[in-house]
C-alpha cells in the first residue's frame, strides 16, 4: 500500500476492482465506512457480486482479465475531456518527456519485438536525451513528442463503446464509473490478486499508476494505490526477497555476466552500491573487505535467461532440477495453478522438507487418494512449526508497519519456531563443512551468523535495522544510514534501517493520532523512516505548500528551511527546499525524481562522456521496466472465449510464459469444448489454502465447503438447481463441485454474444478436518512475464450437472 | 428481574463446572462468586493476527499457562478491537488436536509416518543439503558475453539441486534468515507466496 | 441499570459471520456439522449451540442486485412470548433489556421455544434445558459490550443506551433510504420494543421475519385471560397440559419462525 488501512478514512472515492476486500480482507470496511460515513463513493469491479459489492454505491460485472479494457477508456476520458490535475501532471509526472522518435505502438506490438526470442529490446522506448544524458523537455503538453501525446494516442483506441465490447459492462456505466471517481479528490484504488492473477498483471497496475497520476492522487491522504497484500507476512516476506531475482530491499540479484561488484553497478547503478555492501557486510562481516569486493563473489548468480519464479520452480522440479525442497509455511499441492505439476514435480525430489503447523496436504502427497505410496520414492520430513503467537518476532503489514510481538504462548508440544530451525540447520551445516579448503565453502564458513545460543529473533532483527561496522553500534536512523560511507555500515535491509535503532521501535505501542488523519507515528515503526503516507511530497504545491487544507501531511517551514509534517517528509533531503532541485522531487525512488506515466528506458546520472579507463560507465540510477511494454495494453487471457477486438492477430500478451518443460503438462483448451470463463477466489471464513483454518471447526462451520457459482441462465441450460452437483473440467483437469445458483453472476455480452462466468473458491484439498476439491485441478499456469503471476482469475472450462 | 451478580454464570449458558475448571477455580468457589467473568484475572498479552495483512492485534488472555479467551487488542489503532471470523476463532490453534507436535519422518515408498526426534530430523536434514549442494554444484556456467554475443564462462556458485519455498507465512526474522541461509548455500531458488 | 440496545445498520454489514465466531467463543459453544443452505449462509436455524448465526438473501430485480444480510439471534423483546409460556418460572427479564434463562429453574419444557415467534430458544433433549442468545448478560453487566459487538469490524453493530441509539438508529434510517427506499427500523414497537433492533434494507418479509410479531393467540389466552383465572383452580402440571393442548390447537396464528425459508439440503 502507498497509505494505510487507518487512512482510508480520508478518501472520497473507492475504486474497488481487483479485491474483494470485504471478504478478504475485513478490517479494510472498518475504515472505509469511516469514509462514507463522511460521504464518501464506492465503486466495485468484480466479475461477480462479491460480499464487497453488497457495499457499492456502483457495482459492474467485468469479465474476467479485461480490466485494461475499461481502466484504458477511462484513462481516454481523463485526456479527451481534460479532467486531470495539470499542475501536479506539469511538476510531479513525466508528461512532458519526449520520448525516443523510435518508439512505435502498431497492432498489437511495441516497437523493438523481437519474435523468435518472445521479448522486447527496449532501446526505442527511450527518451529523447541532450548532450548531457538528461531527458529533453517540451514546453508544453501539446508537443507531439511528449509522453503526454504518447499517452493520448495509444489510449485514443479505447472508446466507451470498445471498452463494452471486451468488459461486458455496458458503455454508460463505464462512463459513470469515470465520471465518479474523477470528480473524488481525494480517491484511491484498493486492489489485490484480482488484479495480479492475470497475464497482464504488472500493466494492470500501470493503469492505475497512469489513472491516479493524471488525477494527482499519488502521496495524498486518501489516496493513492493500495494493494491489499493477502498473508500476514507477505509485505515482510517481500521486503526480505524470498524471491529468486532480488535481494532483501529490493536491490536486484546479481546475475551470471556480473563477475564483479562493478558489473553489478554497471547493470543496476551506483545507487546500489551502498545498500549492496551493507548487505554484504551484514552477511559475511569482517570478511567483506573494499580490496576483496566485499565478498561479492560469494554471492550465487542466477541465469537471466531462466525464469525461477514460483511456478517455474515446479516446472524446473519436473524436469528433475532440484533433489531437496525445503517448503516453509506454504501449501502448494493446493495453491499453485493446474497442480498436477506439484503432484509429478514432489515425487521427483530425494528429498521433501516441510515445516507446518498441520499436515497439510504437500507433506503427504504420497498419499493423496489416487496415488499409490509405494511409487513415491522422496522421503519427506515434516517439522511441527510453532505459531504466530508462540514465538518472538516481527511481521510487517499492508501499511508497512513492522509490528513486533512477543510469545504469549510456549510452542505446542516439541514444535519450535522455524527461526530456531533454519539457525540449527545453518550451524549443522557449518559443523559439515568445518576444515573445507574448497573455494566453494567459503560462502559457508565466513557468514557472520550469529543469534546466540538460543536465537533470538530481536538479534536478527537488529541485523536487518543496521550497525555502525566500525563502532559494532546499532544504527540509529536510515539518514544516519544515507550519511555514512559504503562498506562503513551493515544492514540486512536497509529499508527496515532504524527499526530497532533507538530501542524496538516495533514494539512501539503509543496510539495517539494528534493529526486526526489516521497516521499513527508512534504505533510500530513504518519502513521508510517511519513514513506513513509515500511520495507525500506530492500533497504540497511547487511552493511546498499542502493543497488540501483538511489533509496536510507535510510542509516545506520557509522559517525553519526544513521539510516538516504531520507525516515523516518523503524527500531527498529535509534541508532542500521547493526552490532546489530536489526539493522538487515527489518520486526520489524514479531516476527523474517524478512519476513515471510512460515507463520509459532511463538511467540518470550517466555520464556525458565514457570513463577514461574505456570500462562501461556507471549511472546512477536506473529506472524500473515493464518487460511487456511502456504503457499498458490490453490483451486477452490465454484462455479466452473471444479474440482480441484491438488487435486479433495479436491475442493474448506476446511475451506471456508459458512453462511446460514437461509437454503436455501445461494444455491450453479452446472455447468450443471449454466455452465458460472461469474464475477463482477466497472466502473470508477460511484463508488461502486452508492449511489452518480448514482444521478450525468453528470456521468449517460457516463455511463447510466450495461451491461453483453460476448464473440462473446458465443453471436453465445445464439443467442444474441450486445445491446440486456438477462438473467442471478444464483442459487440465475436472472436479466435482456443489453448484451455487445465483443472480450475483449474469449472463452479459461480449462483442455482442452472450457469455458466462462461473466463480469456485480455490483453497480446498483431501486433507484437513472438512476436505474439499480444489479449484487449482483446472487452473492454467500461465504467467506474467514481468511478475511471474500465473493467471488464475481465468480459464476456459465447461460444465455439467452430474 | 434484578439481575444479582450471582445469577450471571447460570445465565450465561456456561456450564460453570467446565468455567470453573478452565479458571481452574474450584468449581464451588467460583459456584459462591458467581459473577467472575470467565477472564477475570488471565493474564493479557497481546499479538497480531495471522491471516490477511491487515496486521489487526489480537489480546490473548492467558491463566497460568493456558489461553483461556482471544479477543481483538482495543489498544490497537487498526482494528480497536475488533476481528474477522478467522481471528475469532485463533484461540482453536493454540490446542488443535490435528497439530503437528513431533517429527516426523515418512521413508522412500512407505504409505505411513514414524516420528523421529528432533536431533534425527536436523542431523538428517544437514546432511542433505550438503549431500545436494555438493552434488548439484554449478561453478561456472557458459554465457553469452554482452558485447561480442559469444559463450563466454562465467563463475555462478549454485547449488543447482536446492529449492526452498517461504514464506509470507513466517515472521520478518524467519523470512530474512531463509533468504540469507539460501544465497549462503548459493541457492537463488527461493521463491514464496507473493509470487502467486 | 438502565435499557441498552444493540443496533444492527445491516446497510454496513458484509455477512463476514465474525459475530458467529464471537459468540461460540464467549460462550464455549461448540462447532456443529453444516452445508450451505442457501447463498452464503451455512447455518439453517437456531440450535442449542448455536445462538447466533447470519441469514442471507439475494433480491434481485431491474439489474439490481440486494443482497441482504442480517445478524439473526434472539431479539430480547421488551413483551417476550417466551416467558410468557415457561412453566417454570425459568425466564425472566433484566432491567438493561435481556431476556434470560435460568438453567436451574428450566425443565426444558419447550414451550419457550414452541410460542417464540421467531424460534429463538432451542431444548437440548440431553440436558433438558432450553437455549438461546444470552446478550452476553455476564459482560454487559460488567460495563462490557456484548462479544458479537466487541468483534463486529465494519462497525454494523452498535451498543448503548436504548434511548440514545433509538434516536440515532431514525437518524441512520433517512439516511439509509436514500439508496434503499424500503429500509425499515425493526424492533423499536415490535414485541413491546426489541434490544436487539435493526435497520433492515428491505421489508422484514424479505429477511424472512414477520413484519408484525405477536405472541400466539394460545399463548396471549392462557396467560392473560384463562391462568389468572385457571391457576386458582388447577395445579402447575395441570396447567401445562391445557396449555399444551391450547397451542397445538391455535398453531399457525403466529408469524414462521425466521429459520423456516427457502433453500435446499
Amino acid at each position: 500500500m502507498t497509505n494505510s488501512w487507518t487512512d482510508l478514512q480520508n478518501s472520497r472515492c473507492f475504486l474497488i476492482a481487483g479485491s474483494n476486500c470485504a471478504e478478504n480482507h475485513p478490517i479494510a470496511m472498518r475504515w472505509i465506512n469511516r469514509a462514507r460515513d463522511k460521504g464518501a463513493k464506492i465503486i466495485v469491479v468484480d466479475p461477480r457480486f462479491t460480499r464487497t459489492a453488497s457495499q457499492a454505491d456502483i457495482f459492474a460485472q467485468i469479465r474476467p482479465g479485461t480490466d485494461i479494457a475499461y481502466l484504458g477508456a477511462i484513462i481516454r476520458h481523463i485526456l479527451v475531456n481534460k479532467l486531470y490535475d495539470k499542475d501536479y501532471v506539469l511538476n510531479y509526472t513525466n508528461a512532458l518527456y519526449k520520448v525516443s522518435k523510435d518508439y512505435k505502438f502498431d497492432a498489437g506490438l511495441f516497437s523493438g519485438f523481437d519474435a523468435k526470442g518472445k521479448k522486447y529490446s527496449i532501446d526505442s522506448w527511450g527518451y529523447q536525451l541532450g548532450p548531457d544524458n538528461k531527458p529533453l523537455k517540451a514546453d508544453s503538453l501539446e508537443d507531439p513528442d511528449t509522453v503526454f501525446a504518447k499517452l493520448q494516442e495509444h489510449f485514443s483506441r479505447y472508446t466507451f463503446d470498445k471498452a463494452e465490447k471486451i468488459t461486458g459492462i455496458p458503455a454508460a456505466k463505464i462512463k459513470e464509473i469515470a465520471d465518479t471517481f474523477c470528480q473524488a479528490k481525494p480517491a484511491t484504488i484498493l486492489y489485490a490478486l484480482g488484479m495480479t492473477q492475470h497475464t497482464t498483471a504488472v500493466q494492470g497496475i500501470r493503469s492505475y499508476a497512469i489513472i491516479q497520476l493524471l488525477l494527482g492522487n499519488v502521496g495524498k491522504a486518501g489516496g493513492g494505490i493500495n494493494a491489499l497484500r493477502g498473508e500476514p507476512n507477505v509485505q515482510g516476506s517481500t521486503d526480505m526477497a524470498n524471491l529468486f531475482n532480488s535481494l532483501p530491499g529490493y536491490l536486484p540479484a546479481p546475475i551470471g555476466t556480473d563477475k564483479t561488484l562493478r558489473d553489478y553497478l554497471v547493470r543496476n547503478g551506483s545507487i546500489q552500491e551502498k545498500p549492496l555492501v551493507a548487505l554484504l557486510k551484514a552477511w559475511f562481516g569482517q570478511s567483506a573487505t573494499k580490496e576483496n569486493d566485499y565478498c561479492f563473489n560469494y554471492l550465487p548468480k542466477y541465469n537471466l535467461s531462466i525464469n525461477a519464479s514460483m511456478v517455474r520452480i515446479f516446472d524446473l522440479m519436473n524436469k528433475g532440477q532440484f533433489k531437496l525442497l525445503i517448503n516453509i509455511g506454504s501449501n502448494s499441492l493446493v495453491s499453485i495453478p493446474n497442480r498436477q505439476m506439484v503432484r509429478s514435480g514432489l515425487a521427483k525430489l530425494d528429498m521433501l522438507v516441510v515445516s507446518d503447523l498441520f499436515e497439510i496436504e504437500t507433506a503427504q502427497f504420497w498419499r493423496e487418494p489416487g496415488v499409490n505410496p509405494a511409487e513415491i520414492k522422496t522421503e519427506v520430513i515434516l517439522l511441527p512449526a510453532a505459531f504466530v503467537y508462540e514465538k518472538d518476532g516481527s511481521l510487517t503489514n499492508s501499511g508497512r508497519w513492522i509490528q513486533w510481538k512477543d510469545a504469549a504462548l510456549k510452542p505446542l508440544g516439541e514444535s519450535k519456531p522455524d527461526l530456531e530451525v533454519l539457525d540449527s540447520l545453518f550451524r549443522r551445516v557449518r559443523q559439515l563443512y568445518q576444515g573445507s579448503t574448497d573455494p566453494k565453502d567459503e560462502p559457508v564458513l565466513k557468514a557472520r551468523w550469529d543469534y546466540g545460543q538460543e536465537p533470538s529473533a530481536l538479534k536478527v532483527l537488529q541485523e536487518i535495522s543496521g550497525y555502525d561496522e566500525t563502532t559494532g553500534k546499532l544504527l540509529p536512523t536510515l539518514a544516519d544510514y544515507l550519511k555514512a560511507p559504503a562498506g562503513s555500515v551493515s544492514t540486512g535491509c536497509w529499508i527496515y534501517t532504524g527499526v530497532t535503532g533507538n530501542g524496538n521501535l516495533a514494539a512501539k505501542r503509543k496510539n495517539g493520532d494528534p493529526s486526526g488523519l489516521g497516521l499513527f507515528k508512534d504505533w510500530s515503526f513504518a519502513w521508510p523512516a517511519n513514513i506513513r503516507i509515500l511520495y507525500n511530497r506530492a500533497s504540497c504545491d511547487a511552493n511546498g505548500q499542502p493543497v488540501d487544507p483538511e489533509r496536510k501531511l507535510v510542509w516545506w517551514d520557509p522559517a525553519a528551511r526544513v521539510w516538516s509534517g504531520n507525516d515523516g517528509p518523503d524527500v531527498v533531503d529535509k534541508t532542500k527546499g521547493p526552490e532546489t532541485p530536489e526539493g522538487k522531487l515527489s518520486f526520489r525512488m524514479n531516476p527523474e525524481g517524478v512519476g513515471r506515466l510512460f515507463a520509459a528506458k532511463y538511467t540518470s546520472g550517466m555520464p556525458a562522456a565514457p570513463p577514461v579507463d574505456n570500462l562501461p560507465a556507471i549511472g546512477l540510477r536506473p529506472a524500473g521496466l515493464c518487460v511487456d511494454g511502456p504503457l499498458p495494453e490490453f490483451y486477452e487471457p490465454v484462455e479466452s472465449p473471444t479474440g482480441n477486438l484491438l488487435h486479433s492477430e495479436v491475442s493474448s500478451n506476446p511475451l506471456v510464459v508459458i512453462p511446460a518443460t514437461v509437454p503436455g503438462i501445461q494444455k491450453v483448451g479452446k472455447p468450443g469444448d471449454f466455452p465458460y470463463v472461469l474464475t477463482t477466489y477466497g472466502v473470508v471464513e477460511q484463508f488461502c489454502a486452508g492449511g489452518v483454518t480448514r482444521n478450525i471447526p468453528v470456521l468449517n462451520e460457516l463455511m463447510p465447503g466450495p461451491f461453483a457459482e453460476i448464473s440462473k441462465n446458465l443453471a436453465q441450460k445445464i439443467g442444474a438447481q441450486d445445491g446440486d452437483t456438477v462438473e467442471v473440467a478444464s483442459a487440465r483437469g475436472k472436479l466435482r463441485v456443489r453448484c451455487l445458483v445465483t443472480d450475483r453472476l449474469q449472463t452479459y455480452k461480449v462483442n455482442g454474444k452472450d457469455t458466462e462466468t462461473i466463480g469456485i473458491p480455490w483453497g480446498w484439498g483431501f486433507a484437513s478436518l472438512s476436505p474439499g476439491p480444489g479449484a487449482n485441478e483446472l487452473t492454467i499456469g500461465v504467467l506474467d512475464p514481468g511478475a511471474g503471476t500465473p493467471e488464475y482469475k481465468a480459464c476456459l472450462v465447461n460444465i455439467r450437472r452430474v | 428481574m434484578k439481575v444479582s451478580r450471582r445469577n450471571f454464570l447460570k445465565l450465561s449458558g456456561v456450564s460453570l463446572t467446565a468455567l470453573a475448571t478452565g479458571l481452574g477455580l474450584d468449581p464451588e468457589i467460583a459456584q459462591a462468586k458467581g459473577y467472575a467473568l470467565k477472564t477475570e484475572g488471565s493474564q493479557k498479552l497481546p499479538s497480531i493476527c495471522h491471516f490477511c495483512s491487515g496486521g489487526c492485534g489480537l489480546l490473548l488472555y492467558i491463566k497460568g499457562d493456558r489461553l483461556i479467551h482471544l479477543a481483538g487488542d482495543p489498544d490497537h489503532p487498526a482494528n480497536e478491537g475488533t476481528l474477522c471470523p478467522k481471528a475469532a476463532s485463533l484461540r482453536h490453534v493454540a490446542y488443535a488436536q490435528e497439530r503437528v507436535t513431533k517429527p516426523r519422518r515418512r521413508a522412500p515408498g512407505s504409505d505411513k509416518w514414524e516420528e523421529i526426534s528432533w536431533e534425527d530430523a536436523l542431523d538428517k536434514v544437514a546432511r542433505k543439503i550438503k549431500e545436494v549442494r555438493d552434488s548439484s554444484w554449478k561453478g561456472s556456467e557458459q554465457l553469452p558475453d554482452s558485447k561480442t554475443g559469444q559463450p563466454v564462462s562465467y563463475a555462478v556458485n549454485r547449488a543447482e539441486g536446492i529449492a526452498m519455498l517461504g514464506s509470507a507465512e513466517v515472521d520478518n526474522e524467519e523470512s530474512y534468515l531463509l533468504k540469507k541461509f539460501s544465497q549462503i548455500l548459493g541457492t537463488p531458488y527461493n521463491e514464496h507466496q507473493a509470487r502467486i | 441499570m438502565t435499557r441498552k440496545m444493540v443496533l444492527a445498520d445491516t446497510s454496513k454489514c458484509t455477512g463476514c459471520k465474525a459475530c458467529t465466531v464471537a459468540c461460540k467463543e464467549w460462550n464455549q459453544l461448540p462447532a456443529e456439522k453444516t452445508q450451505l443452505v442457501k447463498s452464503y449462509q451455512s447455518m439453517r436455524t437456531f440450535t442449542p449451540d448455536t445462538w447466533s448465526f447470519v441469514t442471507f438473501d439475494e433480491n434481485y430485480s431491474i439489474s439490481q442486485m440486494h443482497w441482504l444480510m442480517r445478524k439473526a439471534q434472539c431479539f430480547h423483546c421488551a413483551d417476550p412470548a417466551c416467558l410468557k409460556a415457561c412453566t417454570s418460572k425459568a425466564i425472566s427479564k433484566t432491567e438493561s433489556g435481556y431476556v434470560v434463562i435460568d438453567k436451574d429453574l428450566c425443565i426444558g419444557c419447550g414451550y419457550c421455544a414452541e410460542n417464540c415467534p421467531f424460534g429463538v430458544p432451542k431444548v437440548d433433549d440431553q440436558q433438558k434445558k432450553a437455549f438461546k442468545c444470552t446478550g452476553c448478560i455476564d459482560r454487559v453487566e460488567n460495563n462490557l459490550k456484548p462479544m458479537c459487538v466487541q468483534t463486529c469490524q465494519t462497525g454494523a453493530l452498535e451498543f448503548g443506551e436504548r434511548d440514545n441509539l433509538m434516536v440515532k438508529a431514525k437518524k441512520r434510517l433517512a439516511e439509509v433510504k436514500g439508496k434503499y427506499p424500503k429500509a425499515v427500523l425493526y424492533g423499536e414497537k415490535e414485541m413491546g420494543g426489541m434490544t436487539h433492533s435493526y435497520i433492515l434494507l428491505d421489508s422484514p418479509e424479505a429477511y424472512g421475519l414477520p413484519s408484525h410479531p405477536v405472541a400466539p393467540l394460545a399463548l396471549t389466552l392462557w396467560k392473560d385471560i384463562i391462568r389468572p383465572v385457571g391457576t386458582v383452580a388447577m395445579g402447575g402440571a395441570a396447567a401445562a397440559v391445557v396449555f399444551g393442548i391450547l397451542g397445538n390447537a391455535l398453531r399457525g396464528n403466529y408469524g414462521p419462525p425466521e429459520s423456516g425459508k427457502g433453500g435446499k439440503e
